[in-house]
């Protein structure tokens, strides 16, 4: 009995991961199906599957082999570094920006206050340092001297203090998360119109700038030192709840980052070129441009338009990125991860051992990272490997174990009744899973019925083909597993926050928000990591949700490019003011 | 033709204002809206940037308060792209414009040409090889032939670009800049061509042969008229006022753009921004563009029932 469920998973799985290599044939190879490079394609996918043991094929930067296939395109360029970005969208002001594209855009035009390294530990970028309290709440920056906009105009505290205040104007209306998380003394009474100034923010001299937090945050550095805007610029017609002004300078901004915006065409291009008021000292390509890249990049970096994109780090696009011969590649992980939401209001999801028998029950290795070809890792915990605060310790894998779900869901009550499926009360254990369309999800619907099949769970799968109403659906309470994925994580608390704000529905351990709360009352990274190892253990016991995985991505870029790195956390906006195009032959 | 034209414009208005209510009820309906996809944001947030927004105002309220600005002229400000929608449609739909004006154009003549041709000869061999050729074009996926010929032309034989409207970085003005867009909109161009080809050959095919048949035709022919004179003059003339109709499709074809095409070829077109808005649910931005092709649809109709007019005196307007 056991044999054949192993052996049809199998043979699900090689269909599966069959059906995955033909997809991404279809829409990565532009075109494909033409003569001996489709039939070179097919053995290399073949040699690529029977070694798919798992782990990404690739863990180390490889260097290109051979810079001389270099299409002429690219060895003509000696100013310019093109990269792709899918849409930036034209509104170029920090806080103000609706879409990650416009971000991206903005990490070159604006620097931060506080930037953060490989791990996710501050360091400085416009401040040169900082100084936190005794008692945690109030916060002093101290800029670096002689820092300019890229007008020319001098950079000071003043400057500060007013990117600040205008988050906590009634009219901002732009997504920064600062308004709600944290709490600046005086904040909430300059919104209601009672203060004319927000009391936590005080000048001390042009150089110097301290904040006051009604309760210690150790997210706020890093958050509350971010962009910043030119007073003299952005609020030459500022008035107390009036922002909209604001909305006719998003093509013109003023910035102190590495780059200044030379043109945008809409849909097209964003072109920007060197700032030579950038605190650092010009940076070492003139011209850096980001090309809007709707469809495959693929065709792009074949044909030397562009230097440098992402691919899911798939054996087959690795294979392929190769045998280019003239790109580099850098592996990473994304930092976020992908987790099922559990509906809690159900009575069957409340019990704990029922979700950990999920856990247990679902072949998580098999779904997220042999079905990709290795672009995945399994997540036990709501951090990324990346993140200082990760940890093994006393985590528990959830290996994947049908024996072990089923005696958890007999310990609940679960007995297995007519038709295989599990029964309690005369209820049958029915699992309504909801689900956005993309490759993954169709890996996820085979397996996970298998899965479910195998301990005694009816699964019902529903896909959407569109993110909001799914969102919706999951609003109305009508479902039980959700896939999701969070956004990029910066500070460990991000991660953990939807379990505590009210983000997951009827889940509510007091001990959790102690855990979150005295994890924020310190910065002493130390101290934060033994906080976090034991909060991480308590949530992968708990599983509130349950925890599926992390992303893997490759970067494949022109290998001429010199001095390249990637921040798991802020992208290639620290390293890029280094970058180089080295001559080639 | 007076009284006509003012009938038809008051009938417009009645149109365009349902058109208006259903096109707002139905983006109002669509589950979630621009917030409600922003994982980053807490639940009081999000209830505080609806009020900001107006989104958390009752229907009837957001619909007034819609179409008064529209009546001032303003089409409102996208929620995702931070700017006036009427500013990115006039920063987009040129771009679909060109697209779709010159594969339009070119689908024309090329329909006319080979569906008189195979009319003319129907059943020979020539007329054969069109048909399942038309038949071939038409039932292939235009995603598909799209990477294909981006495959072969611009990653193979680097004839064509990849994609795009411009070599990027490029600072080209003049005519260097027209040749620029050429080069780049050829192959879009091909793949629009050869998917419309093939319905309107044989729409124009079918119409030749029914007006070949006719008695006039033999008349001509019996009066002496050369073959040629005969078949464009006489026979063409008729065959093509059937088409009149389409024109009224045409013409808000020609401001829509195409998702498929766009994406594939990196187009910066409208079609591919009202697909973005969509997912985000940019409400001004989806409103304001359906309306449009509402009033362009509307307007194109009225412009085929008075071309038919002209064309054909045997058409009477009441």
């Amino acid at each position: 009995m056991m044999k054949k469920g192993v052996y049809l998973l199998t043979s699900l799985l090689i269909v599966g991961s069959m059906l995955v290599t033909a997809c991404s044939n279809n829409s990565n190879d532009g075109g494909s199906s033409s003569g001996t490079a489709q039939t070179e394609q097919g053995t290399k996918d073949t040699a690529a599957s029977s070694d798919a043991g798992g782990t990404s094929a690739l863990t180390e930067p490889y260097t290109a082999a051979d810079l001389s296939k270099l299409p002429d395109v690219a060895k003509q360029r000696t100013d310019t570094i093109i990269v792709a970005l899918t849409d930036p969208s034209g509104a170029f002001t920090p806080y103000f920006t609706q879409s990650g594209y416009d971000g991206n855009v903005n990490s070159l035009l604006f620097g931060s206050l506080v930037t953060v390294d490989d791990k996710g530990l501050p360091v400085p970028d416009l401040a040169e340092k900082w100084d936190i309290s005794e008692d945690q709440k109030t916060i002093t920056y101290h800029l670096r001297k002689d820092l300019k906009f890229s007008d020319g105009s001098p950079m000071t505290a003043d400057d500060v203090a007013f990117t600040w205040t205008i988050l906590f104007d009634p009219s901002y209306d732009g997504d920064s998360i600062i308004p709600s998380t944290i709490a600046i003394q005086g904040a909430q009474d300059y919104k209601s119109g009672k203060a004319k100034s927000i009391s936590g923010i005080k000048v001390v001299d042009p150089q110097t700038i301290s904040v006051t937090l009604d309760k210690p945050n150790a997210t706020a550095l890093v958050t509350l030192g971010s962009n910043i805007l030119s007073k003299a610029y952005y609020g030459k017609d500022y008035k107390f709840g009036n922002l909209s002004y604001i909305k006719n300078l998003h093509q013109t901004p003023v910035g102190n980052g590495p780059y200044k915006l030379e043109k945008f065409i809409p849909g097209q291009e964003v072109r920007f070129v060197a700032n030579e008021n950038y605190y650092k000292g010009k940076p070492k390509t003139e011209h850096f441009i980001y090309k809007t890249s709707e469809g495959d990049a693929w065709q792009y970096l074949e044909t030397g338009e562009i230097d440098y994109t992402s691919f899911p780090a798939t054996t087959e696009n690795i294979e392929k990125l190769k045998s280019l011969g003239f790109t580099n590649i850098l592996p990473y992980t994304a930092s976020n991860y992908g987790y099922l939401q559990v509906n809690l209001e159900h009575e069957a999801l409340k019990d704990k051992k029922v979700r950990q028998a999920i856990a247990y029950g679902l072949d998580r290795q098999s779904i997220y990272v042999d079905a990709n070809e290795g672009a995945g890792a399994v997540a036990n915990i709501p951090a990324p490997p990346i993140s200082w605060a990760y940890t093994e310790d006393g985590i528990n894998p959830y290996k994947f174990d049908s024996e072990k779900a089923k005696q958890l869901l007999d310990e609940a009550g679960w007995k297995v009744g007519a038709g295989g499926i599990r029964e309690k009360d005369g209820k049958k254990l029915t699992i309504h899973y909801l689900g956005s369309k993309s490759k993954q999800t169709d890996i996820f619907i085979p397996v996970a019925k298998e899965n479910f099949q195998a301990i005694g769970v009816d699964f019902q799968p529903e896909v959407f083909a569109d993110f909001n109403s799914l969102v919706s659906k999951v609003e109305s309470g009508d479902y039980d597993l959700v896939s999701f994925s969070t956004p990029l994580l910066q500070d460990p608390s991000d991660g953990v926050m939807q379990f505590i704000d009210g983000e997951i529905k009827a889940y509510d351990n007091p001990k959790v928000k102690e855990l979150y709360d005295k994890a924020l009352a310190t910065s002493d990274i130390e101290e934060r990591k033994a906080v976090y190892k034991e909060l991480f253990q308590l949530l992968n016991d708990e599983l509130p949700v349950i925890f599926t995985n992390y992303k893997k991505t490759v970067y494949g870029y022109n290998g001429r490019i010199e001095n390249l790195k990637v921040s798991p956390f802020v992208g290639l906006a620290n390293s890029l003011p280094d970058w180089s195009l080295k001559p080639v032959q | 033709m007076g009284t006509y034209l003012t009938k038809r414009i008051i009938y417009m208005i009645v149109i365009l204002f349902a058109a208006s209510f259903l096109i707002f009820s139905l983006y109002a309906l669509t589950p979630g809206d621009f917030i409600s996809s922003n994982i980053k944001l807490s639940p009081e947030r999000k209830a505080e940037l609806r009020e900001i927004y107006g989104l958390s105002k009752p229907l009837l309220e957001r619909y007034g308060i819609w179409m008064n600005n529209v009546f001032h002229g303003d089409f409102g400000f996208s929620l995702a792209q931070q700017q006036p929608v009427l500013k990115l449609f006039n920063q987009y739909i040129w771009n679909s414009f060109l697209l779709a004006v010159v594969s339009t154009f070119l689908t024309w003549v090329i329909a006319v040409i080979i569906g008189v041709v195979s009319a003319y000869k129907q059943y020979s061999w020539f007329d054969t090889i069109v048909m399942v050729a038309i038949f071939a074009a038409m039932s292939i996926p235009s995603f598909f032939i799209g990477l294909f010929l981006i495959k072969i032309l611009a990653v193979d034989l680097k004839w064509l670009p990849p994609g795009g409207m411009l070599t990027t970085g490029s600072n080209a003005t003049g005519w260097a800049y027209i040749k620029e867009v050429i080069h780049h909109m050829t192959l879009p161009v091909i793949v629009m061509t050869l998917l419309g080809v093939g319905s309107l050959t044989r729409y124009f095919r079918s119409n030749m042969i029914d007006v070949i048949k006719q008695d006039y035709i033999r008349t001509a022919r019996a009066k002496g008229l050369k073959e040629d004179k005969v078949l464009f003059r006489h026979a063409l003339r008729n065959a093509l006022l059937p088409a009149i109709t389409l024109v009224g499709f045409e013409l808000p074809a020609l401001f829509g753009g195409s998702i498929i095409i766009e994406k594939i070829f990196n187009w910066p077109g409208i079609g591919q921004l009202y697909m973005q808005s969509f997912s985000l649910r940019d409400y001004p931005l989806l409103m304001g563009f359906t309306m449009l092709l509402a009033i362009l649809t509307v307007i194109g109709t009225l412009l085929s029932d008075v071309l038919y007019h002209i064309a054909d005196p045997r058409v009477r307007l009441h």
